[in-house]
């Protein structure tokens, strides 16, 4: 017992020497971004970049909440659709309705892709990897970070420049228009230098020279319009989108068969946003787009007077749905109900719907109208009329100038862009005229908006509204509406000024 | 049979003896209850006072008295007691606990045991005899409305589910407010399992200088658990069961399906359902969905134990079952649980003992909506006459866009596995008379298995969430205690070095795209899409702790800790806080002036002072994790996604630190005519700073947040406990424990300061984005936001549209906008209150615990809910929508129920605020017990029960019931009540056996 007395106390004292070693975390299991070596490392550090603008661009009313006020797109009167309404009936210009739901997605999904950006490229300073893999990364994150900036400045105004390199510490106060311009010029020359080539790599999804390129002219566009309007930029325009043009890569699509799914990421497209079926990343265009009797949630729709101005052809039967699908939902499956459909006129919206998203629509998902197809940020329909556009706008328009502006026209009526039909072909085009062929060509592709407020007819176009729009203009829009408040949220956490006052041009 | 004859030979030998016995010498032994001798027991002839003497240190006395003669015991903490010495000359005599409160011994933490007469903190102590006679489940049921100071609030009617306790207010803000749990000398993560009927003690640890000594853990409280243990004597086996049933204490009025329908077209403003189906719905058909979601729900409860010991081995080993269905469809709960606790004194130096318990509890079902379904389409059954389910509205735009509310709870899988196995040891080992090791390790792992399966039949999808956490703490704790012998001067002292780690890993695989619903979540490989997601944590923490316990004179009681606390959450440098405490305590009554008193009997004043802390932040929170998950993935090619890797959306801070609260008490207590009436009523004053916040960064700075030891919070209130014996007859007596507790809770300061904070949830963030609360400098942690609703305009008002809502104009713009938004009220009560009444009439019990809050707002979202607000396309089901205003209803409490008379801004107002103050009585038991009656067949003792539960409720709260809430455990957004799982009202029968 004596003994049993002493083992037991060395047993005891053992547990006053026995420790937990030391305090310190262990972070082992913690991936670390600041060593980027393999090319697999920076693929891993590109995508969250590519990531960010799929969670903008996945919705309408997430990407351009701010921009409902251009002529080709209304949304319902009643529902949840109260934030979409007061930008499409100009409810806002003075600061008011900046604490609205749905305002800051984009802003917040932009900045995302910035700061992503901006913390890969400083990654790439120190990286160990083959320079013309640095480089071409570099250039991706260029682009994406030139293509957030060009969103942010075009929708909420000039923005604070917060680049690579720097620490931001929330005290930056906003920049002009035109530093934010030449600082997404400086990142997509850079871009358009070192991407790779259209269609020479399998990753569609991934931003190339030609995007850089068509983003570039696109720039230059807004830049020689409102606000800037340094009328020299036109030519640059036009040089860069002939560039792409010259490249004889991109092409435009049969009318009739470019919504479908299976032409997602066809020679059309030259930049877009990509999803997944197989990993069910999904595309709420179609649901979007669809009245709530077609199993959509009635955010995105036509308005009245777009619709009848729209000129007749198969361009315009690609383009919307006029027989609207009278759906039901049944034993977790989505039914057709009896009439199939109903025409627009008595459906439950009393508009028509944009078939450009429907199209691809996939029934099965998830009881409602679904779709995996890309959404086009970029496609060369557009690259052609930028290109016809500047020409115009430079008075330069020559023989391809109007070449450009035929091919889509010819291709809108159902026929071959390149072959020359008298009773299609314009034999000369104001800017005017090319900017409302882009109107229809692009109708709800999220593009109407921007050309209406560079080219200064906002005010017209809302003039035209039809009286029997459900949703009411509360005002008629004026320069204050051009531009989109700043989120609230934003403005109370730092020291940026509010539009109108904070707007600063040059 | 044998016994009773032994009984009876007993008897006459001692009626016998009584005569012819002369005086002898008497050895013996005094035991407590717990078969431990006791020392210091005072002995004395009861013929011959003057001849007495007092046990010795192993409780052994020797006293001689005349053999016929009498002994009497008496020890302070004990009940006095008479013994016959008849004859023998070795007596083993037992002595019971006294029931003065003031004696009762309580347990304050790292193994010390004060008497309450020499407590000088504020600490609330509650037995196993208080709560006896009520049928309980869980041990947060047990402390509420029993101890003053600790708000105990049954945020959910759920069976199995949590409570939210809070003592003495909230400190933190965003971080845990949760109380410490300390079961058995071991930390644990939870309570949520234990078995009510195994615990002996619940100590609350209030003030600081009783929590001080638990160091940067000790902020919130410290709730110590004692769980029971074997009795020295014959092996006592105790079998005890109840079953009952439980239904919502109230359903919501509702209008019935044809109002319903008339309502529908007078919002719509067209004929949106047909006057035909009107008229039919007046004769039946359609649906009043509460009749649906709720049921009565059977519950039952058996619980066996065995208990006994011998000289050196004692033993406690105890099975629990408890199974109950909740009163919303579909789900149900049971529990398993099984002690053994074991303690063995190996020599008279050395004692070694074991408390092991594992249990495994199961939650399942998937919820209804109850937010939704309740204000879902009245005019459609969930069946059509096929039995088949109606999944849409039958006439499309009625009610909500959500699928049929039957849909999900009756095809959806959910499956909560919660496993806990707590199980700790100990050496005790007396080195000489005044030094005790004591050396205890301990592990507490607790696995949890979340299951889910939406059903195709829902909404089209199929998907499937499995998760596996696993939780793993490992306690040391070695212990080296001082006492002296001395009563002027008793000094107890101890050092304690401890040391913990906890790790924490869990996988999650989440999987859709299955082909058919028949095998779930049961069999993820028959998804299409299927993918993983894992992560761990770990931190560790070090402690040495100094403690001193002093008394002069037994009137003047000192106790004085310092902790030290290393803890490996924060960075180098910031690692380690020093925690001190002190306190001191006057008996007065001890004093030459007041001893002997006819009236006070008793007298103590307390004085405490302290330093306690919070590691409120999780692990890892000082470095800058980078995003890694299927969010960050991305199709580059439209097909399989590539992984991605994100920058860190929070700014790292390696200056946090934990946070720091200060907390002042005075106290008296008071013992009045021999201490049959006890008050105890405490003071107190807590202020925490470097509370954790997350300040929000702009969206151009890149992350998003930076956590910061920023804000300060003061807490400020009283306890009043009163303990009387109203009334003590041999057959009748009276007894009843009040306590009353009031906390002000005020916000001192925020980030940058800032005035204001939004950090609840947005209830309604698909509809309006302002949140219905926030946290304000001046006020306590949750205030209410919203319009300030003044009426209704009436015909021929010229201010606005008759039958719309008159909202206050605060900025006096003529406009109402979000700036007219307001504070409207608060989620915190004045003060709350229980009371515990208990009556013996003879062998009758009569137990009721009533418990109540004053001066709590509740926002009453599912009013506004089934009032048809909230969006342009919902429809009123409200009872109160027949009240709206009309030219010839000019209602001043309900707008018109127009399109025109609706604004976004009606769900966000003063209307939905109602007093949430309430009194309810908690629960009710009638016990007979049949005593020995049936000693006969071998049953000691036999008990019946009846108990009722939420009998009664009084509130002018419309809700389901005041006490539900949606806030869950949260500090920042108290009072919503939306989608919360109703209180329920239930009643059972039950026995207690013990042979």
């Amino acid at each position: 017992m004596k003994y049993t007395h002493k083992i037991v106390t060395i047993f005891i004292s053992l547990f006053f020497v026995f420790s937990c070693s030391d305090l310190e975390e262990d972070t082992s299991g913690i991936l670390s971004l600041d060593n980027l070596q393999t090319e697999g490392d920076l693929v891993a550090a590109l995508t969250p970049l590519y990531k960010a603008l799929q969670y903008t661009y996945s919705n309408p009313h997430f990407m351009r909440t701010n921009t409902y006020g251009s002529d080709d797109i209304t949304t319902w009167w009643g529902g949840n659709k109260a934030p979409l309404r007061v930008f499409d009936q100009f409810n806002y210009g003075n600061g008011e309705n900046a604490d609205i739901n749905w305002l800051d997605w984009d802003w917040v999904g932009h900045w995302r892709t910035i700061y992503y950006a901006n913390s890969l490229i400083d990654g790439l300073k120190t990286s160990t990897a083959a320079e013309s893999l640095v480089n071409s990364v570099e250039g991706e994150a260029k682009f994406l970070r030139a293509f957030a900036y060009f969103q942010l400045v075009r929708e909420h105004g000039n923005m604070p420049i917060i680049l690579d390199g720097m620490i931001p510490t929330g005290n930056e106060q906003r920049a002009t228009v035109l530093e934010n311009y030449k600082h997404i010029e400086a990142d997509l020359l850079f871009a358009e230098a070192n991407l790779a080539a259209p269609g020479s790599t399998p990753n569609v999804g991934r931003a190339s020279s030609a995007a850089a390129k068509t983003l570039l002219a696109d720039l230059y566009l807004t830049w020689a319009g409102w606000p800037v309007k340094d009328d020299t930029k036109y030519a640059s325009a036009a040089s860069k989108s002939k560039e792409v043009i010259d490249m004889n890569y991109h092409e435009l699509l049969p009318i009739a068969d470019l919504w479908l799914m299976e032409n997602a990421n066809s020679k059309e497209s030259v930049f877009s946003v990509q999803f997944s079926s197989s990993e069910d990343q999904r595309n709420g265009h179609p649901a979007a787009f669809s009245f709530h009797m077609a199993r959509g949630w009635s955010d995105c729709y036509p308005e009245l007077q777009f619709f009848s101005d729209f000129p007749d052809g198969a361009r315009k039967d690609a383009t919307f749905v006029t027989d609207i699908p009278n759906r039901g939902f049944e034993k977790g499956q989505i039914t057709t109900k009896n009439p199939a459909t109903i025409p627009w006129e008595e459906s439950e919206r009393f508009h028509p719907m944009y078939k450009k998203y429907t199209l691809s629509e996939d029934l099965t998902v998830a009881g409602r109208s679904m779709g995996y197809r890309p959404v086009e940020i970029y496609r060369y329909a557009e690259v052609l009329l930028i290109y016809a556009e500047a020409k115009a706008a430079s008075g330069t328009t020559d023989a391809s100038a109007l070449d450009a502006l035929n091919q889509v026209k010819r291709r809108a009526a159902g026929l071959d862009p390149f072959t020359p039909d008298a009773s299609i072909d314009a034999s000369s085009a104001t800017v005017i005229d090319i900017v409302d062929e882009k109107g229809w060509e692009l109708a709800g592709e999220h593009k109407r908006w921007f050309d209406l407020i560079r080219t200064e007819r906002l005010e017209e176009a809302a003039s035209n509204r039809d009286p029997n729009e459900h949703v009411v203009l509360i005002n008629q829009p004026t320069k204050a509406n051009y531009i989109a408040p700043i989120p609230a949220e934003a403005i109370a956490t730092s020291n940026l000024v509010q539009n109108p006052s904070g707007f600063k041009i040059q | 049979m044998n016994q009773l004859i032994r009984i009876f030979l007993f008897t006459i030998v001692v009626t016998f003896g009584h005569y012819t016995l002369a005086q002898s010498s008497i050895t013996g032994t005094v035991f407590g209850s717990d078969g431990q001798t006791i020392p210091g027991v005072t002995i004395i002839d009861q013929d011959n006072p003057s001849n007495g003497t007092v046990t010795d240190f192993d409780g052994n006395f020797t006293i001689s008295v005349p053999a016929d003669g009498t002994l009497s015991l008496s020890y302070i903490g004990y009940e006095s007691k008479s013994v016959n010495v008849s004859g023998q000359t070795t007596i083993n005599i037992s002595m019971i606990e006294a029931v003065s409160a003031l004696d009762e011994v309580i347990i304050t933490g790292y193994g010390s045991q004060v008497k309450k007469s020499d407590l000088t903190g504020a600490i609330s102590s509650i037995g196993s005899d208080d709560f006896e006679s009520q049928p309980l489940v869980r041990i947060d049921q047990a402390l509420q409305a029993r101890a003053a100071g600790v708000a105990v609030t049954q945020t959910s009617g759920a069976p199995g589910a949590g409570y939210k306790i809070r003592i003495r207010g909230a400190n933190s803000i965003t971080g845990n407010n949760n109380p410490l749990y300390v079961v058995d000398g071991l930390f644990v993560g939870n309570i949520n399992n234990i078995n009510a009927n195994d615990i002996k003690s619940i100590e609350v640890l209030k003030d600081a200088s009783a929590t001080a000594i638990y160091g940067n853990r000790g902020a919130n409280g410290v709730v110590l658990i004692t769980t029971k243990k074997g009795t020295k004597g014959k092996a006592k086996i105790e079998v005890s069961s109840f079953i009952g049933s439980s239904e919502v204490v109230q359903k919501i009025p509702v209008m019935s399906p044809s109002q319903f329908a008339e309502g529908v077209n007078l919002r719509d403003g067209v004929e949106t359902i047909p006057q035909s189906r009107i008229d039919e719905l007046r004769n039946g058909g359609g649906a009043n969905w509460q009749d649906y979601f709720f049921r009565s729900a059977p519950f039952s409860n058996i619980n066996i134990s065995a208990s006994g010991g011998s000289d050196d081995v004692d033993y406690y080993i105890s099975g629990n079952s408890y199974k109950a269905d909740a009163t919303v469809i579909n789900q149900d709960y049971s529990r398993l649980n099984l002690r053994a606790n074991i303690n063995a004194q190996l020599s008279d130096k050395l004692k070694v003992g074991v408390n092991n318990f594992i249990s495994r509890s199961e939650n399942n079902g998937a919820r209804v909506n109850l937010a939704g379904g309740i204000a879902w389409d009245m005019t459609t059954p969930p069946r059509d006459a096929d039995g088949n389910y109606n999944s849409a509205p039958l006439i499309s735009g009625v009610g909500n866009g959500n699928p049929m509310p039957l849909l999900a709870p009756e095809n959806n899988r959910v499956e909560n596995i919660s496993d806990q196995l707590i199980s700790s040891i100990y050496a005790d080992y007396k080195i000489n008379e005044n030094f005790t090791l004591n050396v205890s390790a301990g592990i507490e792992k607790i696995d949890l298995t979340n299951s889910s399966y939406e059903s195709s039949l829902v909404n089209g999808v199929t998907g499937a969430v499995v998760r596996d956490q696993q939780g793993i703490r490992f306690q040391n704790t070695n212990r080296l205690t001082y006492k002296n012998n001395n009563t002027d001067h008793a000094v107890q002292a101890d050092l304690v070095h401890e040391q913990q780690t906890y790790e924490m890993n869990f996988r999650t695989a989440t999987a859709s795209g299955f082909f058919t619903d028949s095998t779930n979540f049961q069999e993820l490989s028959l998804a299409s899409i299927q993918n993983t997601d894992s992560g761990n944590t770990n931190e560790k923490l070090e402690s040495f702790l100094a403690r001193v316990n002093y008394s002069l004179y037994n009137k003047y009681l000192f106790t004085a800790s310092v902790r030290a606390d290393g803890s490996s959450k924060f960075s180098e440098g910031n690692q380690w806080g020093t925690f001190p405490s002190g306190s001191i305590a006057w008996r007065v009554s001890q004093e030459d002036f007041l001893k002997d008193h006819p009236v006070i009997s008793a007298l103590k004043l307390r004085a405490s002072f302290g330093v306690t802390g919070s590691q409120a932040v999780s692990p890892f929170s000082t470095i800058a994790i980078p995003g890694i998950s299927t969010a960050n993935n991305y199709p580059f090619t439209g097909d399989v996604a590539s992984v991605g890797v994100a920058p860190s959306k929070k700014m790292p801070n390696p200056d946090l630190t934990w946070e720091t609260t200060t907390q002042f008490n005075f106290g008296f207590d008071l013992g009045l005519w021999d201490s049959k009436t006890l008050l105890s009523v405490d003071f107190y004053s807590k202020k925490t700073k470097d509370i954790l916040l997350d300040r929000v960064l702009p969206e151009f700075v890149g992350p998003s947040l930076i956590s910061q030891n920023v804000g300060e919070v003061e807490n400020s209130g009283v306890d009043i406990t009163l303990n009387t014996l109203l009334y003590e007859k041999k057959d009748f007596s009276v007894s009843s424990i009040f306590n009353l507790s009031a906390n002000k809770n005020n916000v001192v300061k925020l980030v940058d300061g800032e005035d204001t904070m939004v950090l609840g949830n947005v209830y309604y963030d698909n509809t309006f984005p302002v949140n219905p609360t926030r946290v304000e400098v001046g006020k306590p942690i949750s205030s209410f936001r919203g319009y300030h609703f003044d009426g209704v305009y009436q015909t021929g008002s010229t201010e606005g549209t008759p039958g719309h809502a008159i909202y206050r104009d605060l900025n006096g713009d003529g406009n109402i906008t979000s700036e007219d938004i307001g504070t409207v009220g608060d989620g915190n009560p004045d003060f709350t209150w229980g009371w515990n009444l208990n009556v013996d009439i003879k062998d009758f019990n009569i137990n009721m615990v009533f418990e109540g809050a004053q001066g709590n707002d509740i926002y009453n979202f599912q009013r506004m809910r089934m009032m048809g607000l909230g969006s342009a396309q919902f429809h009123a089901v409200h009872a109160d929508f027949l009240n709206s205003w009309t030219a010839t209803n000019p209602s001043n409490t309900v707008h018109a129920g127009t399109q025109a008379a609706r604004d976004s801004n009606q769900w966000l107002s003063s209307q939905f605020i109602e007093d949430g103050s309430y009194t309810s009585l908690r629960s009710m038991s009638i016990t007979y017990n049949f005593k020995n009656a049936l000693s006969d067949i071998g049953i000691e003792e036999f008990k019946v029960f009846a108990n009722g539960e939420n009998l009664f409720i009084l509130t002018d709260y419309s809700g389901f019931d005041p006490v539900s809430t949606a806030s869950g455990n949260s500090d920042v957004d108290l009072g919503i009540d939306l989608n919360t799982f109703p209180i329920s009202r239930s009643f059972s029968v039950g026995f207690n056996l013990t042979f």
